[in-house]
This record gives C-alpha cells, structure tokens and sequence, in this order.
C-alpha cells in the first residue's frame, strides 16, 4: 500500500468514529453526485462527459456535535471542507473543488420547536425548505420563503448564499426572515448567535455568517419568522409601454405599500418567457402584483396599485394574468421553459439603487450584446425594496463552443463583461444566488479595501484555510 | 425538484437517494462512465413509488428510468448480492420472502381448503399478505362468505410480476411468470379478480395488456370492491372506536390506480372520522416497500419512521392501511404508544366476521 493509501484509510476511520461506518462514502456514484450541482460550467461538464470534480469522502452528520467532532479531525488533517445542502445553487458554492470532505447536512433535517406565540420556528439546517414550510402550514401558519428551489433547496442552503424567494418584498430575503442561528465553527466550537437579532450589543452574528457560503463555518440550527396565512391573496396584472415606466411605478408602490409579489418583465422577457409560460401576447413590459393580508387592507393596497400604475400609462390586464403568473411561479424555472444546456447562459441578478436601475440595465445589454457574437441579453426585476430593486439580467447563447475548455473561458468573460458594466454603474454583483466559485474572483473588485475585514474574519475562523476552498473569494 | 417528496431522501438524507442523482447516474453511463456496481446500488435505493413524477412538472418519470436502469444491473452482472438473493428467491420461489414455493401453496390451502375451481370471483391474495399478513387474507375472505359472494382462490398462485418487474425490469422473465398467473387466473372463468394487494391490482391492470397477457376477467381493487358491497347492502358494518385515527393512502393504489375515495368511504361506513396527514391521497408518502424491505431493511425502518413522524406530529394515535405491504412495513417499525390497522381486518370486525 502506498503511503497516500495508507493515510486516507487512517482519516476515513476518524470520520467513521464520528458518525459511522454507514455514513462515510468513497463509492464513485457518491462522489458522482456531488460533483455536479445547478451551476452552469458542473452541468455542461458532466453534459460533455467529463470527470467531475470529486471529494476524497462524502460524511453525512446527524449532529451538530458530529460536525464540531469533524471539524476537528479536518483541522488536524487540514483537510478541505465543503457543505453541500440541496445541490441547487447556481454559482458552485457546493462544489467540492479541493476534494477532502463533503459534508451532506440533509440527515439533520429535524423540527426543533414551533412556538406559536412569539411566531418562531426552528429546525436543522439540512431540512428541505417545503418540509419546513409543511411543519408551518401543518399548524396554520407559512414560512413566507417560496423560492424556486423551495422542493429542494436546504435552509442551510438558502442561508449560505442570502436566498430570496418569490413573497420578498413583502416578507423580506433569508437574512430578514432568519433570527437566529446555531454554528459550528471551523475549530470544532459550537456558538449561538443572540436570542434576538435586534439589539445593541455589538454587530449582528447572524449577519456575519448568513452569505457566507460555507467559509466561515457551519450553520446548523436556525430559528424563523412565522406568518398566519392571510385572508387574502389577489394577484393583478399590468402592462407598460416599457422597462422604465414600470420601474417609477414600482418604485412608488413601494414607497406606499409592500406588495408580496411585484415582478416587472422588459419588453424582450415579456415577448418571449412571458407569452411563452403565462400566454400574454403583447408588446410592452408586462407586471404582476400581489397584494396579501388582511382584506380590507388588500382592497386599499389594490386602489393605490391601481392608481399608481394608471399614472404611468399602464394598461390593467386584470386579475386573470396575474394569478397565472402565480399558479405558474415555478414553472418558469422548469426544463423547456428555462434556458438549457445545451445553451450557454447565466443570471447576473444585479441590485442597485433606483436611481441606477435603467443606466445599468442598458450598460449590461450593450456590453454583451455588442461584445459577444450570438449572446442575447434578457432581464426582469423580481426582488424590491424601498430603496431599489434587483435586476434579473441574463445571458443566453444558442450555440455556445463545442470544446468544454472554451466554453468556460467565453463564460467566464461573458460574466466579467457583464458584472463589470454592472458594478461600473452603480450596482452590486448579486442579489440573492451568491457568489460561489463562479463570481469569486470579483469579490475584491466590488469590495476593494473593504475586502480585508472578510479576509481577516476568515483568517480568524478559519486559520488552515479548510472552509470551503475557493469560494466567496476568500 | 422532488427532494422534497421522496420518502427515501428525506430519511436517509443521501443525495444520492433522490431522482436527479439516479439520472445523473444514468446520464455519466450513457457518456461512457462504467455502470458498477455502486451505480446499481444507488437504483435499488429507491421505492419506485412515484412521488417524484407525480410532482415533475414536466413529465420526466424516474420510476421508468431507474427500473431500466435495473435490468441494466442485471444484464452487467452488478446487481449489490443483498438484491441478488431477492432475485433468486423470485425466480426460484416465486415469492421475495425466501419462502420455498411448496410452502406457500400450503398456505394457500390452508386459508381456504375447499377453495372452488370456478367462481364468479377470484380473491388473489399475492405473496405479502401470504407471507407477511395471512391475518388480512382471512379477514377478506371472511367478508367475502358474509356477504354471499361466489368466490375462490387459487392454490398455486405464481409470481404476478409486479415483484420480479420491480426487481430486474419488464424483461422477458418477468412476462413469462406474469403469463403463468393469467393462465391460472383465466382457468377459473372468474368475471372479476380481486388483488389483495395493489401492486398486483396495478401490473394486471397496467402492464398487462402492454406485456400482451390476455387477462379475461376485470380487475378491481380490494378497497373498491368491498366499498361496493358495502353500497349494495351486503355487508352492513357497525360502529368501530378508534383514537385519533388516519388513513395511509398506499402509493400504488392512490398515484398508480388513481383511487382515494373507497377507502375514506369503507372507514366512514365504520364510523371512523380521519385526521389526514399533510402528504395524502395522491400526494401520499411510501412508507417502504416490501421489495426495499427484502433487500434493505435499514431503509425501510426509516422510511416507516418518516410516516409515523407524519402521524406523530398530528397527535394520531392509529394508522389504517389499506395494503399488505404497508401494513407488515408499518407494524414493524411501530412506535409505541401508536399503532397499525389494516382497513379489511377492522371491516371484518365491524361486520363481526
């Protein structure tokens, strides 16, 4: 036996120790699996037949104790460590790009507590967000977090990378919703962030690790907001002239109000995804809103909406587009209705200002368009805030370079193209899918000097360098 | 997307053990990744339940793939040996319980000794509720007499497919045993065949006519078919007292055979009011299979642990099924202080049988 041999048998039984023989894998269907996730460049790898990138050993835990335990055998090995929830981040945050260890956290995917007084819910990070919105809904009540990968996506998942799901602008992102959290951090210690993120003792712990994306440590317990259902949901529909007349319109609804849905489609979106998925053939920029609550208090948001929207020339479609948005919200982001391999593409899910909106919009359209040859460029804001919004600016080639090599270069110019021209005007490089290993190398770009207080927290936390290698920038 | 809905993901927590990963799997196999052993592993880690196509929005059927990519297994000579012995105990026994084909015909007899060559209908039991539940197949049979129905039951019953199609595919094997049993079924000139499980109820009724068995009579489900005696008044139940009481919708009566009702209408004819789970009627959860039981008995006793923890979050104290293999997968993992009922045995009770 060679010595390399000798020594990955010797860490595999420290990892059996902690959490069981059964629970610690080397078997090249395992170590398949985990080496492809949501992310552009793993799936037009493994599309092409190429080897994945691979962990040395997928551990899967039961306990937060089991992750501190394992924490500990990485340091004194000095073995990578990488966090794998649901395998549905876009930018390979889950990737296991220095192999080492994977940890799959679905195994603690246990209810904690519901307390229905203070409207809380707590439970492991590996569950899977509709299981948790399920253990809600069983008591009356709703988690308000329905994203896109609500059937599969973790909540340690969706802290990892500050996630958002389609009710946001009512019920906020992730780290809005979250109040408090159990971490394992890189040495094996086990912290609790404060009872209540509001205070004034000092920074707020939840937002140091919350988008941290598996380089700081592990989160493994987290508490949530919960919401009574409401009484009434009613979804509406609008048409603009254009992408700017229905930015002002949306800026001022929410400076009145906080619809839970207002997703707002630019004339080439609603020309294409939208005629395609909700069935509206027109031209213009198409929105829908949603206003949630109590009814009384929907049908006074429903008269402003209406009134707001009318100021800037929109026609109203009615209730009948708007709730087939809604009954379709994931439909969008199903094979045949998205774009696919084997198209080249990417969603650069930019957030700025208002202020910034329009002049980022057109600088990211021109500089790709014009740039690359058979790249088209499409955008839709989903995600507002009394401040600004998110733009869901995307990227698609029909016909991307046949060679897997070439085709990551030309990706990866296509993004700093576009993020820059971004980041250039104002805007900041991603609203709520993360960074990953996809847009690490613009972190110090968009953060510049300010980069050194992450760097020094990693470097505090994580002092071997084993927490999830390559990613965040870090 | 289904992670969220498969009942073997959620409790081993392996991601491995959901669709994408199986056609993932598969997708590196066709791209020229050799098919091994532990790729045919991750196939047999799976219920084939059906949870993940009633959920794909866009129509990609896991089960379909994954029981291909088990004859794939077989035809490599991958097959893990926990599955192989199943197999062989199928081929050579008929059954996936390892008992020796002599044996079950004995049980057979002895569930009904004078059992008639003709009859209008045939009650076919199937090897779960032979070997894992006989209790059931008496209950049934005992309402079948009350009600005065002209009934029989073979005493060879054969291999209906539904095992050996779940185990290596719908190969040549699995037809040629399935042809045996029409045979025998065809020979009685029943006008109506009764499954007591409905894993049998669904491959006599879905796949035989694509596997050109000419099944004569009409196949209906065991919950229908005593929904309907109870409709035309030949059984009369009485009132049965239960604790907070659920009903288990088994996945291949509710997703496969779409039905959801008889079995709530049999309960409600008990005077039984149920409490539903959050994952019911067509959007139910597996509780296991005997299949996965046969050759993985560590996933089974999770899964099941996944159902109960359903009914235990509800405060229910009695989960009613109606199919052998959920009962026997359900009753050994049973956590105490709750408890399992099959739907027939309670009717038979009412009925005082």
């Amino acid at each position: 036996m060679e010595f390399r041999g000798y020594m990955i048998d010797m860490i595999r039984t420290e990892l059996e120790d902690v959490v069981g023989v059964e629970h610690v894998s080397t078997k090249k269907s395992e170590t398949t699996v985990y080496g492809v996730d949501y992310f552009w460049i793993s799936r037009m790898w493994a599309d092409r037949g190429m080897e994945p990138p691979r962990a040395d050993f997928v551990v899967r835990p039961d306990t937060t104790e089991e992750v501190s335990r394992l924490m500990k055998v990485a340091n004194y090995y000095k073995i990578p460590v990488h966090t794998w929830g649901g395998g549905s981040g876009s930018q390979g945050g889950a990737m296991p790009m220095a192999g080492g260890i994977l940890l799959d956290m679905k195994r603690m995917n246990r209810l904690v507590e519901i307390d229905e007084f203070s409207m809380t819910i707590t439970a492991e990070t590996g569950m899977i967000l509709q299981i948790l919105e399920n253990y809600a809904n069983e008591k009356g009540y709703s988690t308000m977090h329905y994203p896109s990968c609500i059937t599969c996506g973790t909540i340690g998942g969706s802290l990892a990378h500050r996630g958002i799901g389609v009710l946001s602008s009512k019920y906020g992102k992730i780290d809005d919703m979250c109040l408090g959290m159990e971490i394992v951090l890189p040495n094996g210690d086990i912290i609790n962030t404060l009872p209540v993120p509001k205070h004034a003792a000092g920074p707020d712990l939840n937002q140091i690790f919350i988008g941290s994306e598996g380089t700081l440590g592990i989160m493994t317990k987290a508490t949530f907001k919960i919401f009574k259902m409401p009484e009434v949901r009613s979804h509406r529909a609008f048409l603009f002239s254009d992408f700017g007349a229905g930015v002002k319109a949306g800026r001022d609804i929410m400076q009145e109000f906080k619809p839970s849905i207002m997703r707002l489609y630019d004339e080439p979106e609603t020309r294409s995804i939208i005629k395609k998925v909700i069935g509206v053939d027109k031209k213009g920029a198409f929105m829908n809103i949603t206003c949630e609550g109590k009814a009384e208090v929907v049908a006074i948001e429903e008269r402003i909406m209406k009134e707001i929207c009318a100021r800037y020339g929109a026609e109203d479609l009615g209730s009948e587009w708007g709730e087939k948005w809604y009954e379709n919200r994931l439909t969008f982001f199903y094979p045949g209705h998205i774009m696919d391999i084997p198209q080249m593409y990417g969603t650069m899910d930019t957030v700025c200002t208002y202020d910034n909106v329009e002049k980022i919009y057109w600088a990211m359209k021109k500089a790709i368009e014009n740039n690359f040859e058979g790249v088209r460029f499409i955008a839709h804001c989903s995600h507002w805030y009394e401040w600004g919004t998110m733009i869901y600016d995307r990227f698609i080639m029909d016909n991307p370079p046949s060679d897997p090599e070439a085709a990551i270069s030309l990706h990866n110019r296509i993004w700093n193209t576009g993020v820059r021209a971004a980041m250039k005007n104002g805007g900041v490089i991603n609203d709520h899918h993360g960074i990953g290993l996809k847009l690490g190398r613009l972190m110090k770009e968009q953060y510049g000097p300010a980069m050194q207080v992450f760097e020094a927290l990693k470097k505090g936390l994580d002092p071997n360098g084993i927490m999830n290698p390559y990613k965040l920038g870090l | 997307m289904c992670r969220y809905i498969c009942p073997v993901g959620l409790q081993t927590g392996s991601e491995l053990n959901n669709a994408r990963a199986k056609a993932l799997l598969i997708s590196y196999a066709v791209r020229g990744q050799k098919f091994d052993e532990s790729f045919a592993e991750a196939m047999y880690q799976c219920c084939l339940c059906g949870a993940c196509s009633q959920d794909c929005a866009t129509g990609f059927e896991p089960p379909v793939f994954i029981r291909e990519a088990r004859t794939e297994a077989v035809v490599n000579d991958v097959v893990p040996p926990n599955v192989q012995n199943v197999i062989t105990s199928v081929l050579d026994n008929d059954n996936i319980f390892g008992v020796k084909a002599e044996e079950t015909s004995n049980r057979l007899k002895s569930l009904l000794p004078d059992a008639k060559e003709k009859a209008e209908v045939l009650i076919y039991v199937g090897h779960s509720a032979l070997c894992r539940a006989p209790e059931i197949a008496k209950a049934f049979i005992a309402l079948c007499g009350k009600a005065g129905i002209d009934f029989t039951i073979l005493h060879d019953e054969g291999q209906s497919g539904a095992e050996l199609g779940d185990l290596i595919g719908y190969v040549e094997e699995t037809v040629d045993k399935a042809k045996m049993v029409v045979e025998k079924i065809n020979a009685t000139g029943a006008k109506k065949v009764v499954p007591l499980d409905p894993n049998c109820t669904r491959v006599m009724r879905q796949e035989y006519p694509a596997w050109e068995c000419d099944l004569k009579p009409e196949v209906q489900t065991a919950t229908a078919f005593m929904a309907e005696l109870i409709r035309e008044g030949k059984l009369r139940p009485g009132k049965i007292e239960t604790g907070l009481t659920t009903f288990h919708d088994p996945c291949k009566l509710s997703r496969d055979l779409d039905e959801v009702n008889e079995a709530r209408e049999i309960l409600s004819a008990m005077g039984i009011h149920i409490t539903e789970m959050l994952l019911n009627r067509k959007w139910t959860k597996c509780c296991g299979t005997e299949i996965l039981k046969a050759h993985s008995p560590n996933i089974t006793e999770l899964t099941a642990g996944g159902r109960w923890d359903d009914a235990r979050r509800l405060g229910i104290r009695t989960m009613v099924t109606a199919c052998p293999g959920c009962y026997d997968v359900l009753g050994e993992h049973t956590p105490e202080g709750m408890e399992v009922k099959d739907i027939f045995m309670m009717l038979a009770e009412a009925c005082r049988c």
